[in-house]
């Protein structure tokens, strides 16, 4: 192995073959480097699996409020010996000790006593002849000395520092966390290969290389910090891949406005005027704003006659000429078709539609559509499976079903179902149909239609695995960043 | 979509042959059912308004006996004539013209049927009644009825005890106060008279499309029961009927027919109806070569009648299936009954050569340049709010279109402009690294006289030191790059932008945007605590037409 080691690295090894574990601070201390480049250093070598870090928590023991106090006079108890000490006859009356500690005097007796210091004989105190220094009185000294504490562990009396913690105030326990850096046996082995003379040329304070003369070796491994690729959005990929899709089936590409007449967005395509999906809780019509002429005198007439004839009501024409935020492109490609009149031909739309829905995880107001539209004299519902299917298999989908459904505007009527490997189920997809003769026919469209198409959304939740649809439109940069151009 | 649900106990004795349950479940959607959840017991399934026939257990499985060749040909009704009559008076011309109605006997009700009737019932409002508007049903216990019926309006003082109550109430307190009343009371609103359906005995038997008489209820005890529908048009209140006549036969009833007169009302016939098919018609539109004597067995298997008659099929049709209007819907028939799974996909023996629209090619120009130049595509949806597009960006909001009727207050607004949307992906994404720079090519809405579909560039540049000069070259780079255009920038206002570091943008003499640094107050609105600067300008009329 080949390894390249950063000077600071082959620094913290060398060290850390030698001294065990250490935190930061210590390995800080005994290298001379900055505390910053110990740190980056430990980084690159955990990411190697050269030293690991435990990480711990300890109780620390440092002074308390009175711990200060207690260092200059002494704990209650040694004042009291001291007090004693300074008497003739090393006794005294228990209330003139009182008087004299105060509120001290409880604690002072009690302590004294349990350390055996002192006898009391009818309310006299006397002296005894044995006060070592205690275990409590080492632990305020050991700890007066480091300002930062001392390891709760470190003390071997642990009886001793349970009973001054139960005494007010005369040390202070807080907790610590604290990281420990030791080598991994690979960092123990690539510590022998670490020269004894580290060179430390060109590197500056910071830790980065400033302006190197001749090409030291670095890191090739380690972690580059990250940048983002500016992009277009996902859903715009998916709306593209599926256009070329189209075209390469030989489609041709054509665009309309979002706001329709109700003429042919509804009317045209067969819908009564008192059909459910016309009204406001499904469609959204412009307030105030009815369009002017919605389409030739002869088609508004023959359209009329159709819906006349076939659902048996008086057809009005103001009715028809509410603005609404289409609801399917079917608008555009039945118009292009009334007014072109093609014999033959290949068509398709790719655009928003609108639905008065509130918005939830699986439904959004506004969405794009795709459809596509085939005249010509001789095709046939098999051709439109054959398309639909052709249009899978681009996509990159293989099993596909046919089941009957129904739109108002075409007979027959079918829908695809699709096999989603990810999810493990059959998924709804396009719709498709041949437009109904009381749709072509008094638009003067001689040849039968075949139209197909869908929901773009749908499309783009299972290429990248989204539950919720509205992530879609929610433009987090957090998405927009992560989410692979081909997943 | 309205939900049936079919027990898989109920199927099995209704359908007239064991067959195993995953085969009803695959089954199902060959005859244009989805379904919506299975359980151990039960299977909910959703059905196309346009086949109202299959709203009971009872309509889908008469198309499962036919897919599954175990029934196949036309379910006929058998009525016999009745001998109870319900008169129409003149008056009901003017406020709910027709009735029509049946009387089904000597039948069983258990709480499932009733249950799949009630269903059928609300389906049938909804569907081909439009909420009660065009049709309404009231189904009575018969023998609780003194006939005949009158058909008849009256005054909106008239009283009587309706379903759901104890006690009498008029009729304006029925659609004041009970739940139907208010929910379909629209529907007489204007009618000084109401229509009544009242028996010989004086009893109130129905206040169409409101509500029922509690006298006669259904119940489980009924045996016998009389079916009423009103409606404005003659020929769907018989469609519906025929629905309902259609599935208390199966249910059991034996069906008697109610003598209808007045007011150019007449009894319902319920005859089914032929129709002549070519059979190249279907051949040609389904792209297959079946034989004649195939063609009517499929459309046997749809539960159709047919034969030939020289050259071409006759086939008749039951006085339910009110979703066939001429021969197309039969080629369906033949379809579904050939079976959509015995169709092989096939390619179109033509070619053709296919290509972009030429607005789509600019603009993916524009979109590829943009993500050159380091921005970040996003996409906002064109219905928005007032707070964002106006609010928050002290805009002035005269010229703003408007939806009715909402169900979201935030998706009410068609936009005028594309970078209040932006500044608000901004305001989601405050938690993420910076530079953030973001773009959006999109249709905003302008309103005169008319409204107009422009499709408009935007860009914004967030960082603490993005400035007006930055835009700036992101503008020319991009005019200049793509349609080696130059543009001038011209002192603006701009509520919006900076005073002083705002510029309309001109090209060609045209102005086509504004480019400036944001005002920071705004930038505030949106909770951002960086300098933004941006622009936004048409492409239409610029770069296409």
């Amino acid at each position: 192995m080949s390894q390249v080691l950063h000077p600071i690295e082959q620094k913290i090894l060398k060290t850390l073959a030698e001294k065990k574990n250490l935190t930061p601070e210590e390995l800080a201390g005994i290298t001379k480097l900055s505390l910053d480049q110990i740190r980056r250093g430990i980084e690159w070598l955990k990411f190697k699996n050269l030293a690991s870090v435990t990480e711990s928590e300890k109780t620390v023991v440092t002074l308390g409020k009175r711990g200060s106090e207690a260092l200059q006079k002494g704990l209650p108890e040694r004042q009291l010996v001291n007090h004693l000490k300074s008497l003739d006859g090393y006794s005294c009356e228990l209330d003139s000790a009182k008087n004299y500690l105060k509120n001290e005097f409880g604690p002072a007796i009690a302590n004294a006593k349990k350390n055996g210091w002192i006898e009391i004989h009818e309310n006299r105190i006397m002296l005894k002849g044995y006060h070592d220094v205690t275990s409590e009185e080492k632990i305020i000294k050991i700890i007066s000395k480091i300002p930062t504490g001392v390891s709760a562990d470190e003390f071997e009396d642990k009886d001793a520092l349970e009973s001054l913690k139960k005494r007010p105030e005369f040390v202070a326990l807080s907790s610590k966390k604290s990281v420990l850096v030791g080598l991994t046996e690979q960092g123990l082995e690539m510590s022998k290969t670490v020269p004894v003379e580290i060179d430390f040329t060109n590197i500056s304070e910071t830790g980065s290389d400033s302006e190197v003369k001749v090409a030291r070796a670095i890191d090739v491994q380690a972690s580059a910090p990250p940048v983002f690729a500016a992009r277009s959005h996902p859903l715009r990929d998916v709306i593209d891949e599926v256009r070329e899709i189209f075209v390469g089936l030989g489609f041709s590409e054509i665009i309309g406005d979002n706001v329709q007449s109700s003429f042919w967005n509804f009317d045209a395509l067969f819908t009564p005027q008192d059909h459910p999906a016309r009204e406001m809780q499904d469609t959204f019509y412009l307030k105030d704003l009815t369009a002017g002429t919605v389409a030739k005198p002869d088609q508004i007439k023959k359209i009329s006659q159709e819906h006349k004839k076939g659902w048996n009501y008086e057809w009005q024409s103001q009715e028809a000429k509410r603005l609404v935020l289409r609801t399917h492109t079917t608008c555009v490609t039945i118009r292009a078709l009334a007014d072109q009149k093609y014999d033959e031909a290949r068509l398709f739309s790719i655009g928003r539609v609108f639905r008065n829905e509130k918005l939830s995880y699986k439904h959004l107001a506004e969405f794009h559509q795709v459809e596509g539209v085939v005249t010509g004299k001789n095709v046939t519902l098999r051709n439109l499976m054959g398309l639909q299917t052709e249009f899978y298999h681009k996509m990159g989908i293989k099993k596909i079903k046919f089941w009957p459904t129904f739109f108002p505007y075409t007979e027959p009527s079918l829908q695809s179902m699709i096999y989603n490997e990810k999810l493990g189920k059959w998924v709804e997809l396009f719709g498709m149909g041949m437009f109904r003769p009381e749709v072509t026919k008094p638009l003067g469209i001689k040849n039968p239609v075949l139209a197909w198409g869908g929901g773009i959304e749908r499309i783009a939740m299972l290429k990248f695995g989204l539950e919720d649809v509205r992530d879609l439109y929610e433009n987090k940069f957090g998405w927009l960043r992560s989410v692979p151009k081909c997943p | 979509m309205p939900v049936v649900t079919l027990y898989f106990d109920r199927i099995n004795k209704i359908l007239g042959k064991k067959i195993p349950k995953t085969k009803i479940v695959d089954t199902l959607p060959f005859i244009g059912l989805d379904i919506e959840e299975e359980t151990d017991d039960h299977i909910n399934v959703e059905y196309s308004p346009n086949r109202p026939d299959y709203s009971t257990d009872y309509g889908i499985i008469t198309g499962l006996q036919g897919l599954l060749e175990i029934k196949l040909g036309m379910p006929k009704l058998k009525i016999k004539t009745g001998k109870n009559m319900i008169k129409a008076d003149v008056s009901v011309s003017k406020v709910r013209p027709y009735v029509t109605a049946i009387e089904a006997r000597n039948g069983i009700l258990n709480d499932e049927t009733i249950r799949q009737i009630i269903t059928m019932q609300e389906d049938l409002h909804n569907g081909l009644g439009r909420r009660r508007k065009k049709v309404s049903i009231g189904i009575h216990d018969l023998d609780k009825i003194k006939f005949p019926l009158r058909y008849t309006i009256m005054a909106k003082n008239h009283s009587f005890v309706p379903l759901e109550s104890d006690v009498s109430m008029t009729v304006t307190e029925i659609l004041e106060k009970t739940e139907t009343g208010k929910k379909y009371g629209n529907i007489l609103a204007g009618k000084d008279k109401v229509p009544i359906i009242i028996d010989s005995a004086g009893n109130t038997v129905s206040f169409p499309p409101i509500i029922n008489g509690k006298f006669t209820e259904m119940n489980n005890k009924a045996r016998n029961l009389l079916v009423e529908v009103t409606a404005t048009d003659k020929n769907a209140a018989e469609g519906v009927l025929a629905v309902l006549a259609n599935a208390l036969q199966m249910a059991g009833f034996q069906l008697f027919s109610v003598k209808i007169t007045g007011a150019n009302n007449s009894t319902a016939s319920l005859k089914p109806r032929d129709l002549i098919l070519e059979s190249d018609l279907v051949n040609k539109t389904l792209g297959i070569n079946i034989s004649d004597s195939l063609m009517i067995k499929s459309l046997k298997k749809s539960r159709l009648d047919a034969k030939m008659k020289g050259k071409k099929i006759v086939c008749t049709i039951p006085r339910y299936r009110t979703d066939i209007f001429g021969v197309m819907d039969l080629v369906e028939e033949i379809a579904l009954g050939y079976g959509i799974q015995n169709l092989v996909p096939t390619m179109p023996e033509s070619v053709s050569a296919g290509q972009r629209n030429d607005i789509t090619k600019s603009l993916e120009t524009i979109r590829s340049l943009m993500v050159g130049l380091g921005y970040t595509e996003v996409m906002n949806f064109e219905l928005t709010g007032k707070e964002i597009l106006y609010e928050k960006t002290s805009r002035d909001s005269s010229k703003m279109i408007s939806v009715a009727d909402s169900k979201s207050q935030e998706h009410i607004i068609l936009r005028d402009l594309l970078l209040p949307g932006m500044m608000e992906v901004l305001s989601r994404n405050v938690h993420e690294s910076y530079p953030q720079k973001i773009f959006e090519i999109g249709t905003v809405f302008e309103k005169n006289s008319s409204i107009r579909e422009v499709i408009h560039l935007a860009c914004l540049d967030a960082h603490k030191d993005a400035n007006f000069t930055e835009v700036k070259s992101t503008l020319q780079s991009l005019l200049k790059t793509g349609f080696n255009l130059s543009c001038d920038t011209i002192p603006q206002k701009e509520p919006m932008f900076v005073d002083g570091r705002t510029g309309s943008i001109i090209v060609s003499g045209k102005k086509l945007g504004t480019i400036g640094e944001v005002d920071h107050t705004i930038a505030d609105n949106f909770k951002l605590r960086t300098s933004v600067s941006g622009f936004e300008m048409k492409l239409t009329g610029l770069i296409f037409d």
